[in-house]
């Protein structure tokens, strides 16, 4: 689906209001300040980051699985359903969904079991991958749900290479605005901004740091500069954080932190019920998939 | 699940056994699509989340719309408008004759939404009658998503199985692994004739060596000069240059002439100079459409 942003259920529903988010949020930030919050979601991103790479797919994959995470836990806390578990079933349901093919079962349990125990073992005491396969493929339906089926995704990569060409720097400066892409996925911008306006946002950056002059470029388009700006501004400030985030020293300290199901996860049994792993008993009091996403269809 | 009530059963998807069933609230009749879940492998499978997909981005009034994602314990519900029956089940019913306006409507709304497809970069690749659903007011729907996919970028090769034998172009008879959407103007071309003849299917080949020589043998062997790089494709054979003997009036005997020209220029073995679906629209043939359809 390379067609039509503007008619794509991304656009009509999930670009996302700052207020709702930050409402949703709420539950979490009882437990979490909103700085922590946001180191986890780093942790997170970086997790998803590894099994995708574990398992060899494509960055577009990897993308797209953060996007659904993100948009999970926009709509729900974090003790809904462990992020842990959460994380492999996004790349799990986004590489079908971006053809890169099915993971099969046991791959996919072994990359979570490699990166959990060796690339994290800081952050799990070198415990266990605690799920197992009927886990994630629960865990999808309820992500399914969650995404209100929504799962074509757009991403900023495309639009980026159009404009670099378009201001005939590529070579220069398409690297550094890719990885400021990126990075923009450890941010809320992507629910909240368009991709074409989130590439504009990282070539505007990588352009300033690489002291390429490109405010003539920039004057002529037709684009509402504040909210480039406003990008630019969540992507300086994760910058910021992520400088003074010792990832490897404070996880351990973060992780019992955040708000836990109240059931935890069997590690040897397969769930009995439809609940989902993981998840506390108060699901359906919590999440209402379709609730907020309807205001986001009126306001559109 | 509780909203609808169970009528009949309408056949078996690709992946999954379809209901007829009504909306209790209200009374709206509805096609319910029950996916499978297998326990163990695939989690939801990707034929049916390849549909979910595409249909909650394409809504058209030419494409079947997918009302609804019904989530109960661990089963998928898709819920479809309703319609009354495929355009297999009515040439059955149409006892070999289809008036011509009708089948110039039924045209025009497959190029229609195809041409919506092709727009939102979406290949259909499995056109055939029975994935081509008319409701009682004579509206024909595409349907049947499960083998269409998003292309734009491209990225791996493109799976060859995937077009019912009888659609199936040259090209991919010929084992062309990155098809674009010329793969389903061919599929109309065929659809075409058969709406034309009231049923009668154009190529009904048996295996690919069969389907190939049925082409040949209506529209010539291609050869390099006609289609630069035939020669090239992954399962190219050299077949006999057949001459073309045929005229296409006795093949379609009851198609107008403006009617033959369109189905002439769908039917190009060489994809690249095959119509698209925008240019198709624009036909002379649809010049005296019905103004109720084409609006």
């Amino acid at each position: 689906m390379a067609g039509n942003f503007w008619k794509s259920s991304h656009y009509q529903q999930w670009i996302l209001d700052k207020q709702d988010i930050m409402r949703e949020r709420q539950k979490d930030l009882n437990n979490l300040t909103e700085e922590e919050y946001q180191k986890l979601m780093i942790f997170y991103a970086n997790l998803i980051q590894a099994v995708g790479e574990q398992l060899k797919v494509r960055q577009q994959v990897i993308a797209t699985a953060t996007i659904y995470f993100k948009r999970f836990y926009s709509k729900n806390s974090l003790k809904n359903i462990d992020p842990l578990l959460m994380a492999p079933t996004c790349i799990f349901l986004a590489s079908k969904v971006e053809e890169f093919g099915v993971i099969s079962n046991s791959r996919l349990l072994t990359a979570c079991q490699t990166v959990v125990k060796n690339k994290f073992g800081y952050a799990y005491g070198n415990q266990e991958f605690p799920y197992r396969i009927s886990h994630v493929l629960e865990c999808e339906f309820f992500l399914l749900e969650m995404l209100d089926c929504c799962m074509i995704v757009y991403h900023p990569y495309r639009p980026l290479i159009q404009y670099v060409q378009d201001m005939g720097q590529e070579e220069q400066v398409l690297p550094l605005a890719w990885r400021i892409v990126n990075d923009s996925l450890r941010t809320d911008a992507c629910l909240l901004y368009p991709p074409f306006q989130i590439a504009l946002a990282c070539l505007h950056m990588a352009c300033v740091i690489l002291q390429k002059d490109c405010k003539h470029w920039f004057a002529e388009l037709n684009v509402d500069l504040d909210k480039i700006l406003e990008i630019s501004q969540l992507i300086l400030k994760l910058y910021d954080l992520w400088k003074n985030f010792d990832e490897k020293k404070e996880i351990q300290g973060l992780l019992p932190k955040m708000p836990k199901p109240k059931t935890q996860p069997p590690p040897s049994s397969r769930p009995t019920s439809s609940q989902a792993p993981g998840s506390s008993s108060d699901q359906h009091g919590q999440s209402q998939p379709n609730s907020s996403t309807q205001q986001q269809q009126q306001r559109a | 699940m509780q909203k609808y009530e169970k009528l009949e059963k309408i056949g078996e998807g690709t992946y999954g056994t379809v209901f007829k069933a009504k909306n209790k609230e209200t009374q709206e009749i509805v096609a319910l699509k029950r996916v499978r879940l297998d326990d163990d492998d695939e989690g939801v499978p990707s034929s049916a989340l390849r549909e979910i997909c595409l249909l909650k981005e394409l809504k058209h009034k030419n494409i079947v719309r997918l009302h609804d994602v019904l989530h109960s314990d661990r089963k998928l519900t898709l819920v479809f408008e309703y319609c009354d029956q495929d355009l297999k089940k009515y040439f059955d019913s149409c006892n070999g004759e289809i008036d011509p306006d009708v089948v110039k409507s039924f045209m025009y709304q497959l190029l229609r939404g195809l041409e919506f497809c092709h727009s939102h970069n979406v290949l259909h690749r499995d056109l055939k009658p029975q994935n081509l659903l008319i409701n009682k007011n004579g509206e024909l729907k595409l349907a049947d998503f499960g083998l269409a996919r998003a292309f734009g970028i491209p990225v791996r090769c493109y799976s060859a199985e995937v077009v019912t034998l009888w659609y199936r172009p040259p090209d991919v008879l010929f084992g062309a692994k990155l098809y674009t959407t010329s793969i389903d103007m061919w599929s109309a071309g065929c659809i075409f004739a058969e709406l034309a003849n009231a049923g009668r299917p154009l190529f009904p080949g048996n295996d690919v060596d069969d389907q190939l020589k049925r082409i040949f043998k209506l529209l010539g062997t291609p050869i390099e000069d006609t289609w630069p790089g035939i020669t090239k494709l992954p399962e190219y054979r050299p077949y006999p240059i057949y001459q073309v003997t045929t005229p296409l009036v006795s093949v379609v005997p009851k198609l107008s002439v403006k009617g033959r020209d369109l189905l002439q220029r769908l039917l190009v073995c060489n994809p690249v100079l095959r119509m698209s679906a925008e240019e198709s629209l624009q036909h002379i043939y649809f010049a005296d459409l019905n103004p109720a359809i084409k609006n």
